[in-house]
């Protein structure tokens, strides 16, 4: 008679050192979570998910294209790395243009909870980018990576609807120029 | 043939195989963590059941225990369940 228990104790014995109870595909758990994650997506038509190599999962870009906002009219591409702990470590997302933003820096690291301090497991890849959304439909003063622009959005929106329009173009802000990330020509 | 034998049957059990079937108590189908169902085990394990089995917490919120405990051991002051962020207590 088959018996459940002495196959099992058989697969264990062929399987040569590490924890039996492990699985030997190659298939990693992040691998495995991110698949979910990404067949799960449920994103507005701004949103599209690039992978550069479709053999690797765990890296991918997103083309963000904002229709409403200070932003819209440019066109932002993140940068998406999943860490081989994830979901207990968050994925490390940039932005890969030197755009003007008082939450990301010149840099491209993004200053966002969830990406940082509120990260929890049952976060998805989907909440990260409505997160990143949100982060151009309002723009966060009070939690600066970019301090300079930070302060002229406390002070004067005026001069920082300016700034960002200026900086879409690929001019200058002050003595820092940026990348241009216009769609379209004007 | 039946009516001719009155109701009993004429045959004999010589021998038979019980099956039975199980399934996790949980106030969900999947883990929040691994997203594996919890009647599989979670992506670090091979064999669901006893080998990978399913932590409730006193706020409800149900996780492989591999998970959770990945997750809790990891948090140096808060251990929070990760879906409400109340304190994380497993019930026994």
């Amino acid at each position: 008679m088959i018996n459940l228990f002495s196959f099992k104790e058989a697969t264990n014995r062929s399987t040569t050192g590490g924890d039996p109870n492990k699985p030997t595909s190659k298939t990693t758990p992040a691998v495995l979570r991110v698949t979910k994650d990404l067949n799960e997506l449920q994103l507005p038509g701004t949103c599209k998910v690039i992978h550069p190599d479709p053999n690797n999962l765990l890296d991918f870009n997103l083309t963000f294209t904002p229709d409403e906002g200070l932003y819209k009219g440019g066109q932002f591409i993140f940068s998406f790395r999943v860490p081989v702990e994830y979901p207990h470590s968050p994925p490390k997302v940039k932005c890969t243009q030197k755009i003007y933003h008082p939450n990301i820096d010149l840099e491209g690291n993004v200053c966002l909870n969830i990406l940082r301090e509120d990260w929890k497991p049952v976060l998805t890849i989907n909440a990260v980018i409505y997160g990143l959304i949100f982060l151009f439909v309002e723009p966060n003063a009070d939690d600066p990576l970019n301090k300079e622009a930070a302060e002229v959005l406390k002070n004067n929106k005026r001069t920082f609807e300016q700034n960002v329009a200026q900086s879409m173009r690929g001019g200058n802000v002050g003595s820092v120029s940026f990348d241009r990330v216009l769609t379209h020509h004007r | 043939m039946i009516n001719s034998c009155k109701n009993k049957m004429r045959i004999r059990f010589k021998e038979f195989n019980g099956v039975a079937i199980w399934k996790w108590i949980a106030n969900d189908d999947s883990c929040g963590i691994c997203r594996m169902p919890f009647d599989a085990s979670c992506s670090e394990c091979r064999y669901p059941g006893n080998d990978c089995p399913v932590l409730h917490g006193e706020c409800s919120h149900c996780y492989h225990e591999h998970c959770i405990k990945k997750w809790i051991n990891s948090q140096q002051t808060n251990k929070l369940c990760p879906m409400c962020r109340q304190e994380w207590k497993s019930v026994p």
